[in-house]
């Protein structure tokens, strides 16, 4: 672990540096989410950089303690990142420990299954059995009423797609009419096994556009979750398996219906090959090159609409009632992608819809993936401000851009009153002339 | 490391959860916003004022240092553990206690952070004036600690001038409360303001009572861009001279717009030698008279760009670029070296001017920002503190810097305290007599001196 001598460095200069340019200002404390429920130094994104460059100098070791700090105390949600005027990559610097900090302490027996399972595709050859097997096993009243995922309750969990989403459309669907654009569409593990709808609200929106979607078959995990967790070798076979379908020369777009997949293909695909090249891990420059070209191309799904807003046909007069609606940023959309202006604009255009931002938008759902299984209470937390703020609006619906975000906050919100949806969703109401349902 | 015995009473007082210990937490508390780092041998976030003084008791019987740290954004090294012993963060006691429309006054913990008093007081139509630009993290009793000012700070003054009473824990643990809650009050000596500013070296502050504002009915700000600097400097004394009392004045030099704008991204002109960001607050007719009266004078000055926020929107865009200017200047170096040396206005061209010649003569990199309607400039010189012989030459740009402030009939912090950057340098504006009396009143509350030791009473 320490650097004097001739080991290895532990993290790659690209990463390393950035402890040396934290200010220590503090601008980062009051917008990440832990830091703000537990008031504590070393949980905030200043506090671990400091660490960070204390283990960097070789100080100090990663110990256990880090260890639970790097992992309990950060979502990697990237606020910190997107409020430090310093330029700090803190989700770069606490990542990459994540990754040593899980070589020297494990992963723990659930998290290496489930990252096989999600990095082989074993999910997808197996899935219908897969679909029945979980719903067996979390289903039924007294289940129900007994088990908590963490912070998610198990009844607040959207079902399992009776199929997988990608089984149910031909590979290239096309539009009717002038093709104005053609575009892969990657869609995730959420809107494979459980947001279905999500899907074919997507595909529907896009073929309507004119664009001509292209979704391939045998679609792998974006390996976030593998790699988030300190697993990079695993989330390596991840990576080259979404390089090798996405990052395709001839397409205009890689449309992506969630956030985390987003920000996983165009923030950290590059920054981590380049870290373990740097590094010599087995990682050649091709592949870099080939992450820098899908970064460039990939788009958010309503920042894809958005941008071709003249393509959408015009919107049938609302039949039924306006809906209130209110908008979430999920952290890896906005602060990861810089995507916060357009779902919202979308959102005003659409005939159905009356829109009301709530109180804090942008700050953190307190998901964060496992995050809220592993750590319920801090979840928990964080997550309360969120519902409070979506309550206040009176909105039915809260839109967001992120399956993720949607299961932890529909989980936790007052069922029968309000529901969260996918934008996309709304814009295809829309489009049917529809109201809420 | 404390002795068992000590770290047990302490671990009684304030509960197991908030008697933290180890390396990692020792770390996390052994820095502030300036460049000097001391470890502590342990961390107590007490509670409530009861435990302040409980723990208090115990360090002054066995002569533990106490150093107090509220969110830790100072910018002279107040809450740095500089010999060791406890960090007592305050943070945890962050409730505002009382609200009083009908009196126009508040009464805060500690640890209450500042925009969070400010948004409280806003929705009763009130209003707080010291405004920070760590506003956002920045406790309240860290700025009664450190007497913070703020860009406001032209019309409305620091801190100090917003205090009507205190609650705090002595060296010995008794706790004394002193002013009130009235808008007047001569009663005794003006204790309030011996502990504003004080840096933690003479109590721990736990409460605060300010006073309040009507929230002004109206403000607009704009930014005047220019082609010199010194122009730029002129228009400030010429607006301050014309009998107009801006809100805030801010001025920033070519080279820190050019780094706020890599950063937020608003359109700043980035061609320019030198800007104005002045905000007007009052009734709206007067503040567009006021207006129009300041950017006449900007014209005259030769201001080649004149923007006027439109939007509340917009006026936050411009205010957020000036509030992270100091975290910017770390993108270039890893350390950012902050000043606030503070002038008579009327001197500010001048002292701007030798500040460039200065590090132009050290061959360093110097961003100049300045809350200019108070004389208050903030150089910024970038550098690397793990390049030995560039750290050399900016500690002597520093010291000629603060004698230039002096000659100029200057002082060495407008809002930022001494802490322990700028201790070698109080002899330059305080005089034997004056430091010693410091040192006796100093003797007199803390005869132990476990309050904040090796900071600038000694």
């Amino acid at each position: 672990m320490n650097m004097m001598g001739k080991e290895k460095p532990l993290l790659s200069e690209i990463t390393s540096e950035h402890v040396y340019h934290c200010a220590k200002c503090g601008l980062c404390l009051d917008v990440c989410p832990v830091y703000r429920e537990t008031l504590v130094e070393a949980f905030s994104p200043r506090g671990k950089v400091q660490l960070a460059k204390h283990i960097i100098e070789g100080n100090i070791e990663i110990t256990e303690h880090m260890n639970d700090i790097l992992f309990s105390s950060c979502l990697l949600c990237g606020s910190c990142v997107a409020a430090c005027p310093s330029g700090v990559r803190q989700d770069a610097l606490f990542s990459s420990l994540r990754w040593r900090a899980a070589e020297r302490y494990g992963l723990g027996f659930t998290k290496k299954l489930f990252f096989q399972v999600l990095a082989h595709g074993w999910m997808m050859s197996t899935s219908a059995w897969f679909g029945k097997w979980i719903r067996k096993i979390f289903s039924g009243e007294w289940i129900e009423s007994r088990i908590k995922f963490g912070n998610l309750p198990i009844d607040g969990i959207p079902p399992m797609n009776p199929k997988p989403f990608n089984d149910e459309f031909p590979e290239i669907v096309e539009p009717k009419g002038v093709i104005n654009a053609r575009v892969l569409y990657f869609h995730g593990c959420a809107t494979n096994y459980v947001f279905g709808d999500i899907g074919r609200a997507v595909v529907s929106v896009l073929t309507r556009m004119g664009v001509q979607v292209e979704i391939p078959k045998k679609q792998s995990c974006c390996g976030l979750p593998i790699f988030m967790s300190g697993d990079r070798k695993t989330s390596l076979i991840c990576i080259k398996e979404v390089l090798g379908m996405f990052a395709r020369e001839g397409v205009d777009a890689v449309i992506v219906d969630c956030a985390t997949c987003g920000s996983a293909l165009r923030n950290e695909y590059v920054h981590i090959l380049k870290e373990l090249h740097d590094l010599g891990e087995e990682v050649d420059e091709d592949l870099i090159k080939a992450a820098e070209y899908l970064a460039s191309i990939t788009m958010d799904v309503s920042e894809f609409i958005d941008a071709h807003f003249d393509w959408l046909p015009e919107f049938p007069p609302a039949t039924s009632e306006k809906v209130r609606v209110t908008y979430h940023d999920p952290c890896h959309l906005l602060k990861g992608q810089g995507v916060g202006v357009q779902p919202r604009h979308l959102l005003k255009t659409l005939p159905n819809v009356e829109f009301v931002e709530m109180e804090e938008a942008d700050s953190c759902c307190g998901g964060g993936g496992e995050y809220q299984i592993e750590y319920p209470e801090m979840s928990a937390l964080i997550t309360n401000r969120k519902v409070k703020n979506v309550l206040v609006t009176g909105a039915e619906l809260v839109a967001t851009g992120c399956p993720g975000c949607s299961i932890t906050i529909g989980a936790h919100l007052p069922k029968d009153n309000v529901k969260t949806i996918h934008t996309v969703q709304l814009i295809q109401m829309a489009m049917d002339g529809k109201g809420s349902e | 490391m404390l002795r068992k015995e000590t770290a047990n009473k302490f671990r009684e007082i304030v509960g197991k959860d908030y008697y933290l210990d180890s390396v990692e937490d020792l770390i996390s508390y052994s820095y502030d916003s300036s460049a000097t780092e001391a470890m502590p041998d342990a961390v107590l976030l007490p509670g409530s004022t009861e435990q302040v003084s409980e723990i208090m008791k115990v360090a002054n019987e066995e002569e533990i240092p106490i150093t107090p740290r509220g969110a830790g954004t100072n910018l002279s090294g107040g809450s740095v553990p500089l010999k060791g012993g406890v960090v007592l963060v305050l943070t945890r006691m962050n409730r505002l206690l009382k609200l009083s429309r009908e009196n126009r006054y508040a009464i805060a913990e500690a640890g209450l952070i500042n925009l969070e008093l400010q948004n409280h007081v806003k929705k009763e139509g009130l209003f707080y004036p010291p405004d920070p630009a760590s506003w956002t993290v920045s406790t309240l009793g860290g700025n009664v600690a450190e007497n913070a000012g703020g860009p406001r700070g032209v019309k409305y003054g620091v801190t100090r001038d917003w205090i009507l009473g205190l609650k705090a824990v002595l060296a010995d643990g008794r706790i004394i409360n002193a002013g009130g809650i009235t808008a007047k009050n001569v009663t005794g000596i003006d204790l309030m303001s011996l502990f504003t500013g004080s840096e933690g070296c003479l109590g721990i502050v736990t409460e605060i009572t300010v006073k309040l504002l009507p929230l002004p009915a109206f403000q607009q700000s704009i930014q005047a861009f220019f082609p010199q600097m010194d122009a730029t400097s002129r228009t400030v004394a010429r607006i301050i001279g014309s009998g107009i009392v801006p809100v805030a004045l801010e001025l920033m030099d070519k080279v820190v717009m050019n780094m706020v704008e890599d950063s937020v991204h608003i359109g700043l002109n980035r061609d320019v030698e030198g800007t104005l960001l002045i905000m007007v607050d009052g009734e709206e007719a007067t503040c567009k008279q006021q207006m129009s009266a300041i950017i006449k004078i900007c014209k005259e000055e030769g201001s080649s760009d004149i923007q006027v926020a439109k939007s509340a929107k917009e006026e936050d865009d411009l205010w957020l670029a000036r509030r992270s200017a100091f975290g910017v200047m770390s993108r270039k170096k890893p350390t950012c070296i902050l000043e606030d040396c503070t002038v008579p206005v009327s001197n500010l061209q001048a002292m701007i001017r030798g500040t460039s010649e200065i590090c132009d003569k050290y061959n360093l990199t110097v961003g100049i920002m300045a809350h200019a309607g108070d004389g208050n400039t903030h150089p910024m010189i970038i550098t690397d503190k793990r390049d030995k012989e560039e750290w050399e030459r900016v500690e002597k740009a520093i010291s000629e810097i603060f004698q230039l402030t002096v000659d100029l009939g200057g002082t060495l912090s407008g809002e930022h305290g001494i802490g322990i950057s700028k201790k070698p340098f109080l002899p330059l504006i305080m005089n034997e007599d004056a430091r010693r009396l410091m040192v006796e009143i100093k003797s007199v509350l803390d005869p132990k001196g476990i309050l904040n030791p090796g900071k600038f009473i000694e």
